[in-house]
């Protein structure tokens, strides 16, 4: 690989990690479509690779998280056992799903992850932040195992982290607080994706070379971002990752009508 | 009720950062130093599995953790979950 394409995919792993981590967002979601559209990736080997970056993400911004106290350990690790399980079934059957198969669902998620963004910009615009958390007894863990099984299904088949699924099921039906919320969901999306990303790994579906880069910028971009996050309005961070996400999208679709990822 | 548990917090949040900086460490070292050598190559690769190790190996911490303040409900709930991801490396390892 040139030096010029390993310093490209430092920078897109760094503003993918950072706008992550200001915008409590999975960075995974514009990285895996640029890596298929523009590296020429085959899906499966872009979703192999974007979990690594997800593991990155989640480690680096979590660290964070937990030692402020805002990440809820036990619920995180309660869900993890649905999250694991999903993802280790759906990392078991993505090799048999065909490539433009997945490449439709991505778009499918791309849009709504895109949609679940604005709404999130839209809420924040006027939502004060909570300086404190509020006491809290996380309720409903039926419905919250079974959001972070399909959550961890999305996560072995596309490489993402599965956020905008569990999210909204933590804050509405398990009445968890929505600063814990994101945080236990970044918590958990490392171990998630770490299940999936055994399977991705002993297929040969993750590509060292392209990974090793990225994930250097994730790195780089998601410890910055979490550091500064407390002082920064994620409003006009949101508003550029749902642009870029509605890009991807439209060169996504592009690229199937044109007869793409075979 | 508060669900902050100082002791557990404190113990991850050093287990990820261990994880976070070892591998960011290797695989930086390993990028700059491939271009010069090629067993940069293998730097660069080793970061990339410590960084896989690391949800693994705060999953153990965790548990080793609720062991130690007797909280075997969630002591239990660790485990399972090391289960699975061990099930996973071993399929993987098959795959």
């Amino acid at each position: 690989m040139t030096i010029a394409a390993m310093l490209l995919l430092v920078a897109i792993g760094f503003l993918a990690g950072g706008f992550g981590a200001l915008a409590g967002v999975g960075g995974g979601i514009i990285v895996t479509p640029l890596l298929a559209i523009y590296f020429g990736l085959p899906m499966h080997q872009a979703i192999g690779v974007t979990l690594l970056c997800v593991i990155a993400t989640s480690t680096a911004t979590s660290s964070q998280y937990v030692e402020r106290h805002v990440t809820d350990v036990r619920l995180g690790m309660t869900l993890e056992l649905a999250t694991t399980v999903g993802a280790l079934i759906a990392a078991l059957v993505a090799h048999r799903v065909n490539r433009r198969t997945l490449a439709v669902l991505f778009v499918c998620f791309l849009l709504y992850s895109a949609g679940s963004m604005v709404k999130k910009a839209w809420d924040s615009r006027s939502a004060k932040r909570e300086e404190v958390i509020p006491d809290y007894t996380p309720e409903n863990y039926p419905v919250g195992l079974a959001a972070a099984l399909l959550a961890g299904g999305f996560s072995g088949l596309l490489g993402i982290g599965g956020g905008p699924i569990k999210m909204p099921v933590m804050l509405l039906f398990m009445k968890v607080p929505l600063r814990v919320a994101a945080a236990t969901s970044n918590f958990m999306i490392g171990v998630t994706a770490g299940t999936s990303a055994y399977i991705y790994w002993g297929r040969g579906d993750v590509r060292v070379d392209i990974a090793a880069p990225l994930v250097a910028g994730v790195f780089a971009g998601s410890l910055l971002g979490a550091r500064i996050s407390p002082k920064v309005r994620p409003v006009y961070i949101l508003m550029l990752l749902v642009t870029i996400a509605g890009w991807l999208a439209i060169q996504m679709i592009y690229k199937l009508f044109t007869g793409g990822f075979q | 009720m508060s669900r902050r548990d100082v002791a557990v917090d404190r113990v991850l949040s050093r287990t990820l950062k261990l994880g976070a900086y070892t591998a960011f460490a290797l695989i930086l070292a390993g990028l700059i130093l491939q271009h010069f050598a090629a067993w940069g190559g293998k730097i660069t690769a080793a970061g990339l599995l410590v960084l896989l190790a690391t949800p693994a190996l705060r999953i153990v911490v965790a548990c080793i953790q609720f062991l130690r303040e007797r909280d075997f409900k969630y002591a239990l709930v660790s485990f399972g979950v090391l289960a699975i991801v061990v099930l996973a490396y071993v399929l993987g390892l098959q795959a």
